[in-house]
């Protein structure tokens, strides 16, 4: 009979928490629009299959063992941290989570060894989470493996459209502008450093996104990724009713001149170029760049190809797996079922929405001044979101004249967009970093 | 503390918004110098077009036999899709 209680007590029905049902339907929810709608499926199918994982009551997948030990709440173990916080053990747990969680990274190192000491271990995600995400490891090889995706070619023959990817970011900061306001007007409670992982959103880039907010808010990863890959793969709704309500008829029909031929040198030099601006001018936007361009060279260069084939293909992929369940062990139901989550999404698609409207005013300037005209629809590919938004542009373009193709055109403000959005990544996070220190 | 986190707000836009463009700006520019260097120094080669090889083709292309037999059929696919 106690063994039965014992199972009683140890299963799944018994431990769940309202909470966690919630978050185990949000999973639920994310596998069926990536499995049955095809939104991002790449990263929603572990991401919400990492959510359940981390929700699933009991396991503590996610959880650091000092998590753990907290969650048991054994009172020789809590004597042990209050002891090693130098808080009075009377004060019950959640003083003593309170002050770990205010505690120096040399009391949490404490903390951990001692809850080692206790036979606590790190949940499986945790782990996945600490070696993929904090240490920012995979953002950066898929920034890597993009890098090695990338064509600079359209950028090349026609560097103008740079111009575009850089108005586009403008959603970026009037998006932090508008999460300090919700702070100002006391509806949220937002920090700088959460208004700007917030405003990366609209940088429409998954990986820089997933950077900025592992560094500036980390509490806020899970509802930041899921924000913006929901986004990009609403893309092809979001835009198309901007882009027509920004442009005439007459505009949409513009014919853009046939791009020259870009040689092999220009395209092996290009990320040379680009490193030695970012070690000049911008050294806080090296991770991101520095990989980017790396794997651009691997690349172009044509000499490596193996390595090129590895960094586009299978080193991407595994890093996708792991960045995927990571991401998902940030959908515990304690940070997750919060009103800020609600602000985020709302906030994100803001975002999205004022970049696209950005890029095509500043398409529109562009050709106030300038013979050559460009199309303005090519100018809300700026927003990253590779190639989603460039085919976009194509399609609205193609309504208007069928026999118009922009989406080669719209591959240059495209993948300016990603230089754009790693450039605005780099500035924010230095920023940030010294505003709060 | 409110004022001050509209106040860091501000100038996040600003800075950044000003460091994206000046950024670009200047890649923009460095991209023209360096394509026009490019191509004005380092020329690739033209495409090499391999020669036609010089009448290699057998005789029997020339076949007036063939001729009427390709040309009744090129005939025939017009007159059907008319």
């Amino acid at each position: 009979m106690e063994n039965f209680l014992g199972l009683w007590m140890e299963s799944g029905l018994h431990l769940m928490q309202p909470g966690q049902v919630i978050m185990i339907l949000v999973g639920m929810v994310l596998l069926f629009l990536a499995i049955n709608k095809n939104f991002e499926p790449l990263l929603l199918v572990p991401i919400g299959f990492g959510g359940i994982l981390a929700n699933i009551p009991g396991a503590e997948l996610a959880s650091s063992a000092v998590d753990a030990a907290l969650h048991a709440a054994h009172p020789d173990v809590m004597a042990a941290f209050a002891n090693a916080l130098g808080i009075d053990p009377a004060a019950g747990v959640k003083a003593i989570k309170h002050a770990y969680e205010v505690a120096s990274a040399t009391h949490h190192a404490q903390l951990a060894n001692l809850a080692a000491d206790f036979g606590y271990n790190n949940g499986m995600l945790y782990n996945f989470y600490s070696v993929a995400i904090a240490s920012g490891v995979a953002p950066l090889v898929i920034f890597m493996g993009v890098g090695a995706m990338t064509d600079f070619g359209p950028l090349l023959a026609n560097p103008r459209t740079l111009f575009l990817g850089a108005a586009a970011q403008f959603g970026i900061f009037a998006t932090v502008m508008g999460a300090v306001a919700l702070n100002y007007f006391g509806i949220m409670d937002f920090s700088i450093a959460d208004a700007a992982a917030i405003g990366i959103i609209g940088g429409a880039d998954g990986p820089t996104a997933i950077y900025v907010a592992s560094l500036l808010a980390p509490e806020l990863l899970g509802a930041i990724a899921v924000a913006a890959y929901s986004y990009m793969a609403l893309v092809p709704l979001i835009q198309p009713p901007i882009m027509k309500a920004l442009t005439t008829h007459e505009e949409r029909k513009i014919v853009m001149t046939q791009m020259r031929v870009v040689s092999k040198r220009e395209k092996i030099i290009f990320p040379i170029v680009v490193l030695v601006l970012v070690a000049m001018f911008l050294p806080s936007a090296a991770p991101l760049l520095g990989m980017f361009c790396f794997g651009n060279l691997m690349k172009e260069c044509g000499v490596v190809d193996r390595l090129s084939d590895t960094a586009q293909n299978a080193l991407i992929n595994i890093t996708t797996i792991f960045l995927g369940l990571s991401v998902g062990s940030k959908l515990a139901a304690d940070k997750f079922l919060d009103p800020k989550t609600l602000g985020i999404l709302a906030l994100g698609i803001v975002a999205f929405g004022i970049g696209t409207a950005m890029g095509v005013i500043m398409a529109k300037l562009m050709n106030k001044f300038s013979s050559q005209k460009i199309n303005p629809l090519i100018g809300s590919a700026g927003v990253s979101a590779v190639p989603m938004a460039a085919r976009v542009s194509n399609r609205v373009g193609l309504e208007a004249n069928p026999q118009n193709f922009l989406l080669m055109h719209a591959m240059g403000p495209n993948v300016a967009g990603v230089i754009g959005s790693a450039v605005a990544a780099g500035v924010m996070i230095s920023m940030v970093q010294a505003m709060t220190n | 503390m409110q004022q001050g986190i509209m106040q860091q707000g501000v100038d996040l836009m600003l800075y950044g918004m000003g460091t994206v463009f000046v950024f670009l700006t200047l890649l923009v520019i460095a991209t023209a110098i360096m394509s026009s260097l490019v191509q004005r120094f380092l020329p690739e080669a033209p495409p090499v077009i391999p020669a036609p090889r010089p009448a290699a083709a057998p005789a029997g292309v020339t076949d007036p036999k063939l001729i009427a037999v390709i040309k009744a059929a090129v005939d025939q696919h017009r007159a059907k899709n008319k």
